[in-house]
């Protein structure tokens, strides 16, 4: 991994430059930290100050210092001690929309070099009362907001962290709590080093665990995500940029919505990713989703250890031509090993706050899907010791689509809707269900059903080069039932 | 006759709605004396701006707040009662327009600070901050000027009256290049920090000054004698019964 060793003399020189960084008290410059007085311009008068001065670490000791907006430059890392909190001020006053890069945070960073957010301390956006107050103000008449869904646009809410365009970006050991909208956006950055951070981010609308978009050269390992959305979510806004040369290792996270995540916002794409040992839990959509729809690539992903717990779906790889803008999407090279899975009957995420909805109903459960488009196939996916476990138990007096060619070819195409496992509704296998795509390879894959489904394991339906090595297929009560449906599909050695 | 009336009631609704008072509690302004407004307090005087003029009206209690600027067709009405607090760090000075001040405005026209309230400069909390951060060595050369309590550059149509100004740690009123200026029935009384001053016009014009008090540690004075043009003084004292005019 010619990468990898890039990242380790990267890091290692920036923790010699963080050990050499001159530390400052921020109650030295008059912060409060009772949690009351408002210190969004001490923090930005001090990080000003390190940074005109040659920077440093603006340590913040165990209290609660309340902030709206701060940006932080370069040279600076905020040093949260044990116990120390960034309190989110409730006004949404306090907060800005910056106009360059049209969203809301409590901490920007803007083209900055050598900066980094690190310690055991906290970051509490506290951005549900954030976001409500922010309801009243529109419903007043002071903000103008459509307030589509009945909640204020996600641009307009505060993030704990938005940085953009910067390099060399630490993020280490912190607590990122109830942001209001997504939670850390790092966009267009070089460099990006996360490690050992827990996201606790379910208290609002579009509530993530950590959004990269664009970014190149990125490092997220050691981390536990608890989110409303999308877990780790990696973007591509610019349809001239993508996010490549990234590593993910030993994360875990929970959802109502994605655990690994590939767009949905994917107009340049993603390239050269390695992801190792992850683990997703009472996840609500998909384990994985890899979406390529608005004219962006895939292209390299490797990953290897997944363990998908009491998640609504596994796999989900889709091509889409949303808003491709003349741009064509592909998605090749895709390998996803040593993967064991457990899908339940029931909803994954009940009971946590923000439930993802109740949606594409009537269907029975889902199958592991990949589904690319006629004109855009999914080309080369290997899918190597796979096993999942499934309720099975699909009705088809609740929800049916047989094997005929009449009913194969009513499964909708649906290239400009928002790609979910289960936009398609009832899909025509319980295990895994592919369509459009070329140099599909199945390698000891073992499907279960817990009870008897009324239909086969595994559908390919306009699959070329298609091949399966070692698939096992248990179902109750199903001795002799052809598990494996091939349709306008053919198959290599 | 009736569509008439009606069609003169709507086409006089603007400049109805020109003059409307808008409540400070309207913004989310807190009067608890704790939370600092200055984002709020400024998000109102936009508003008020965009709506096409008003009053934000501060009944009693205290309300904390940075450096706010005052934008054209706004007036900050202070009821009986109302104190606004400066904020105690220097840093909350930062957002102030071309003169520090608590309240500032840069090329704005017809403004006003009314109302028989008080701005508390909060002057010595705001000298001891700076002297905080120099003993540190953090003080910023930008952080030297002590903020005035309100300061104007190149406004028109100002009117200040009946306002109690207490505490400052700079000057009280300062007003650059501005004109049609009166300043009514105000009290400055700013004796705790030393350097704390009273009214200072430069490059200003049509300046009416009346009916005021000036109990400042430096010698009590309105500035300006060299450099403005029509400046008028009425019945304006210090501590001791001196009627006060322009000086130098």
């Amino acid at each position: 991994m010619q990468g990898k060793k890039f990242f380790l003399g990267t890091l290692s020189t920036l923790m010699v430059l963080t050990a050499l960084a001159k530390d400052y008290s921020v109650e030295r410059f008059g912060a409060k930290k009772d949690g009351i007085s408002l210190n969004s311009a001490v923090i930005q008068g001090a990080i000003d100050y390190i940074h005109e001065n040659g920077g440093g670490r603006l340590v913040f000791e165990e209290g609660k210092y309340l902030t709206g907006t701060i940006f932080l430059k370069s040279n600076v890392t905020l040093h949260l001690e044990k116990g120390a909190v960034l309190l989110g001020s409730v006004n949404p006053f306090d907060y800005e929309k910056n106009k360059y890069i049209g969203w809301t945070s409590m901490i920007f960073a803007i083209k900055q070099d050598n900066i980094g957010i690190t310690g055991q301390g906290m970051i509490d956006g506290r951005g549900a009362r954030t976001a409500n107050n922010m309801v009243a103000n529109i419903q007043k008449g002071l903000v103008s907001d459509p307030l589509k869904y009945d909640r204020p646009n996600e641009t307009n809410r505060p993030q704990n962290i938005y940085f953009r365009e910067c390099t060399n970006v630490r993020i280490t050991g912190i607590t990122l709590k109830n942001p209001a909208s997504w939670n850390q956006t790092y966009d267009q950055c070089k460099n990006l080093y996360v490690d050992s951070i827990t996201v606790d981010s379910k208290n609002y609308w579009n509530n993530d665990g950590i959004d990269v978009v664009d970014c190149d050269s990125v490092i997220i390992k050691n981390s536990y995500f608890d989110a409303a959305d999308d877990v780790i979510c990696f973007k591509s806004h610019d349809p001239a940029k993508i996010c490549q040369n990234v590593i993910v290792d030993n994360c875990t996270g929970r959802s109502s919505a994605n655990g690994l995540k590939f767009g949905t916002v994917s107009r340049g794409g993603f390239r050269n990713f390695k992801v190792t040992n992850l683990k997703i839990v009472d996840t609500y959509r998909s384990a994985i989703t890899f979406a390529a729809v608005d004219g962006g690539l895939v292209e390299n992903i490797e990953v290897d250890g997944v363990r998908s717990i009491n998640t609504g779906n596994v796999i989900y790889l889709r091509i889409g031509d949303r808003w491709s803008n003349g741009k064509q999407p592909y998605m090749k090279n895709i390998r996803i090993s040593n993967v064991y899975a457990e899908v339940p009957a029931t909803k994954p995420d009940a009971g946590y706050s923000y439930e993802g909805p109740i949606e594409d109903l009537p269907r029975n459960i889902s199958p592991a899907s990949i589904v690319g488009l006629p004109q855009y196939k999914i080309q080369g996916v290997t899918l190597k010791n796979i096993e999942i476990v499934y309720p099975g138990g699909g009705n088809p007096h609740y929800a049916k689509r047989g094997l005929s060619e009449k009913e194969l070819e009513s499964i909708p195409e649906m290239p400009a809707a928002y790609p979910e496992f289960s936009q398609f509704k009832e899909l025509p296998a319980w295990g895994f269900y592919v369509r459009h795509a070329t140099g599909i390879r199945f390698d000891n894959i073992v499907l279960r059903a817990k009870e008897s489904d009324y239909r086969p394991a595994i559908v390919f339906d306009d699959v070329q080069k298609a091949s399966f090595n070692k698939i096992r297929v248990e179902e109750p009560g199903a001795k002799g039932k052809k598990q494996l449906f091939l349709h306008h599909t053919t198959r290599t050695k | 006759m009736r569509v008439l009336q009606l069609l003169l009631v709507i086409a006089l609704f603007p400049l109805c709605a020109a003059a409307k008072d808008y409540n400070a509690s309207l913004f989310g302004i807190l009067s608890d004396g704790v939370t600092n407004n200055t984002r709020s307090i400024q998000k109102a005087i936009d508003f008020i701006h965009e709506k096409g003029g008003g009053r934000l009206v501060f009944y009693v209690g205290r309300y904390i707040t940075g450096a706010v600027q005052l934008r054209s067709n706004v007036t900050i009405k202070l009821e009986e009662g109302a104190v606004l607090v400066g904020a105690a760090s220097v840093y909350e000075y930062r957002s102030s327009g071309t003169i520090r001040a608590i309240i500032s405005a840069d090329g704005q026209q017809h403004i006003g600070i009314s109302g028989k309230g008080v701005i508390e400069g909060n002057g010595r909390a705001v000298t001891a901050s700076a002297a905080a951060l120099q003993k540190n060595g953090y003080l910023h050369q930008k952080d030297l000027a002590k903020p005035a309590l309100m300061g104007f550059t190149n406004c028109s149509d100002i009117k200040i009256d009946s306002v109690n100004l207490w505490n400052g740690c700079g000057k009280a009123q300062v007003f650059d290049r501005c004109t049609d200026v009166v300043v009514e029935r105000v009290n400055i009384s700013s004796k705790q920090e030393p350097g704390a001053g009273g009214i200072r016009l430069s490059g200003s014009g049509n300046v009416r000054i009346r009916d005021s008090f000036i109990d400042v540690p430096e010698r009590p004075r309105i500035e300006g004698r060299n450099n403005n043009q029509s400046v008028q003084v009425d019945r304006t004292i210090d501590p001791s019964g001196k009627l006060l005019s322009v000086s130098e």
